[in-house]
């Protein structure tokens, strides 16, 4: 039995781990959260002004004054020509959706199955939600060209005597990003209200007084008022994952409701579903390392546990993307269409084929090689750069899609490269609104939401089973 | 309770919190005249009391038979009202018909659990409250209104319990 004496791993005492090492572990009393967080939202250096100055300035000449230009000259300032009508706008529309989904997915599915690393880190992926699908919506009103007739597609009386088609995906568009955008700044508020209330506790009198006075609109946290906003937050947390999926499901049948190469395809619904979430996770990753490097006290709330989770779901959500861009990629390959195999070729070979290498690269070799590993995943900086790599391969992927895709058409003779134009600046210009947002935000709304980390750590409990420390958890809510 | 005295007993935590409850029902006080105030949500039965009615479901369930109604309304009433024949598409079709209603049926179902979540706890609400800052700060309040001239029983009652402090309470701006 000498064999088995050997033992088969390290000893449980070389295994053993701190267990404060995990946020739910190691609590510290409900004021001092609060003062770190409201520490954290009031001081603020030098250079977060100078770079939110800069951000103001950039958005200011890229989305204001460019967009002046593209509404007084017209759409010839962009790229946009015979065959490729859609263009970087488009682009920008899809992507930035898809940076809106993994804050509402994250924030709900972690919270339905009860993951509890997600505490410390909901509040700043939906924020992300909101921000982005303003920036989607932009990007809608500079692609229509014509924005003050926007007013056609809402069914009211109006000078053309017909209403809306809503047999058409335009309006099927139109329909679900209106429901997600109300629905996920309703998903974001209920959660903030009692944060805002504290907030509101701590605050001396002021202008920021009366605004979280006004925004946490009397809350107290009685009985009653605690049981409303649990149902209420259990009810948006199992209702918006399906509008979610039908979101971006809905955009991608843009695309393939048309009868285009390279875009009619049965499985574009959960593709593009998936390619939302390949690139809305990495851009958490991205935020949760920009805040935890910026924000004072954020090294307590944000840990490794955070970015290991986050690097988990963005390794499982990159495979999937391969599996259904795989499907995507070998249905026409296989069946022979001319017009299909001629979209293929142009993309693999033509003169953007290195955008669609790097895709590849970018979007499967990369997570692939580096999320595998534990302690790359826990390590912030690795999983950002590994973040914003992914956003560059998904921004690329809806480029092939988009302006490359219809490029090559039924009618060779129109056959032309797009280059885009006036729409570079301005797509700088939805950038640098996402992250002056976000910053401006970062100073006035509690970004960690400090009652459901103060809920998280009273519920969890060390408990000696034999020789080992095991977390246990209860259920208070 | 025609003279009754409101008082706010505050407890470091939830073991004290729950045996003052113990005491104040004791004490001969119903369920409706005490409430629980937390800075975090509180199963009800940790604190012995009853589970707190709510109607934001069922507002919300309304919510999402009015969305449905009006989701059917875009889709089969309009082309009705202006006929409009597209790519040789029924004027009435069902798949396109499952898109918008469930649009506006979840649309319905959220805006009016949150709409439900306002008017059921009475939100917005900006006149005075009894309350105090210290429950967001991770204390937990027990409010309750006791006959006036028996204050001391109750005090006596709730320290034994492992109350921090005992005072009466005047509702103030929040």
């Amino acid at each position: 039995m000498a064999t088995l004496a050997k033992p088969l791993g390290r000893s449980h005492t070389e295994e053993h781990e701190d267990p404060r090492q995990y946020l739910m572990h190691d609590p510290l009393p409900r004021g001092q959260m609060n003062a770190m967080v409201m520490e954290a939202m009031h001081e603020t250096n030098p250079i977060f002004w100078v770079i939110t100055g800069i951000l103001a300035l950039t958005v200011l000449f890229t989305l204001g004054y460019d967009w002046y230009v593209l509404i007084m000259v017209g759409q010839g300032t962009a790229g946009v020509l015979r065959p490729d009508y859609w263009g970087v706008f488009l682009v920008n529309v899809v992507f930035w959706i898809g940076i809106s989904h993994a804050g509402t997915f994250i924030s709900a599915i972690l919270r339905v199955l009860k993951i509890e690393s997600r505490r410390p880190f909901t509040r700043a992926a939906e924020l992300m939600t909101t921000f982005g699908l303003v920036q989607a919506g932009l990007s809608v009103f500079m692609h229509l060209g014509r924005v003050w007739l926007t007013y056609w597609m809402f069914p009211i009386p109006n000078e053309r005597r017909i209403w809306p088609d809503f047999h058409s995906p335009l309006m099927w568009d139109l329909m679900a990003i209106t429901t997600y955008l109300l629905c996920s700044t309703m998903y974001l508020f209920l959660p903030l209200i009692p944060d805002l209330a504290m907030a509101r506790d701590r605050t001396k009198e002021g202008w920021l007084k009366q605004f979280y006075k006004i925004l946490s609109i009397g809350f107290r946290g009685t009985e009653g008022e605690w049981k409303n906003l649990t149902t209420a937050m259990n009810i948006f947390a199992f209702a918006i994952i399906p509008v979610m999926f039908s979101v971006h499901t809905i955009v991608s049948w843009d695309f393939a409701m048309a009868s285009r190469p390279g875009w009619s395809s049965t499985v574009f619904g959960p593709y593009f579903v998936i390619g939302a979430l390949h690139s809305g996770m990495a851009a958490v990753a991205i935020v949760l390392f920009l805040l935890r490097s910026t924000m004072k006290h954020y090294k307590y709330f944000l840990r490794a546990e955070q970015f290991n989770t986050i690097g988990m779901l963005m390794l499982l959500v990159s495979m999937a993307w391969a599996y259904f861009y795989f499907n995507d990629y070998i249905v026409p390959w296989y069946g022979g269409d001319v017009w299909d195999k001629l979209v293929q070729e142009y993309t693999e070979k033509g003169p953007l084929a290195y955008l669609w290498y790097t895709m590849l690269f970018v979007n499967i070799v990369v997570p692939w090689a580096t999320l595998w590993n534990q302690k790359w995943r826990e390590t912030p900086w690795l999983l950002a750069i590994v973040g914003v790599l992914i956003n560059i391969g998904m921004y690329i992927e809806r480029y092939i899609i988009i302006p490359v895709g219809v490029t090559i058409n039924r009618m060779p003779f129109t056959w032309r490269q797009y280059e885009p134009r006036i729409e570079v600046p301005m797509t700088i210009g939805t950038f640098a609104l996402f992250l002056l947002l976000y910053m401006l935000a970062s100073r006035i709304i509690p970004l960690i939401p400090v009652w459901e980390v103060q809920e998280g750590q009273e519920a969890h409990m060390i408990r000696k089973i034999g020789k080992a420390e095991v977390s246990t958890l209860s259920d208070l809510e | 309770m025609a003279e009754a005295t409101t008082l706010l007993a505050m407890f470091e935590d939830l073991e004290p919190a729950s045996k003052g409850v113990d005491k104040l029902q004791q004490l001969g006080l119903g369920v409706d005249d005490m409430n629980v105030i937390s800075g975090i949500p509180i199963k009800n039965t940790i604190l012995g009391r009853p589970s707190a009615i709510t109607y934001v479901s069922r507002i919300g369930l309304f919510g999402a038979i009015l969305g449905m109604s009006l989701g059917i309304f875009l889709i089969y009433g309009i082309p009705y009202l202006y006929p409009l024949l597209v790519g040789g598409q029924p004027i009435f079709p069902v798949p396109q018909g499952l898109i918008i209603t469930f649009e506006m049926t979840m649309l319905g179902l959220m805006g009016f659990s949150f709409i439900g979540m306002f008017v059921d706890s009475g939100f917005p609400s900006y006149t005075p409250k009894e309350y105090t800052p210290e429950v967001s700060e991770g204390k937990i309040a027990l409010l309750f209104s006791c006959p006036a001239g028996q204050q001391e029983k109750f005090i006596d009652a709730l320290k034994e319990a492992g109350a921090e402090s005992i005072e009466p309470v005047e509702a103030r701006h929040l």
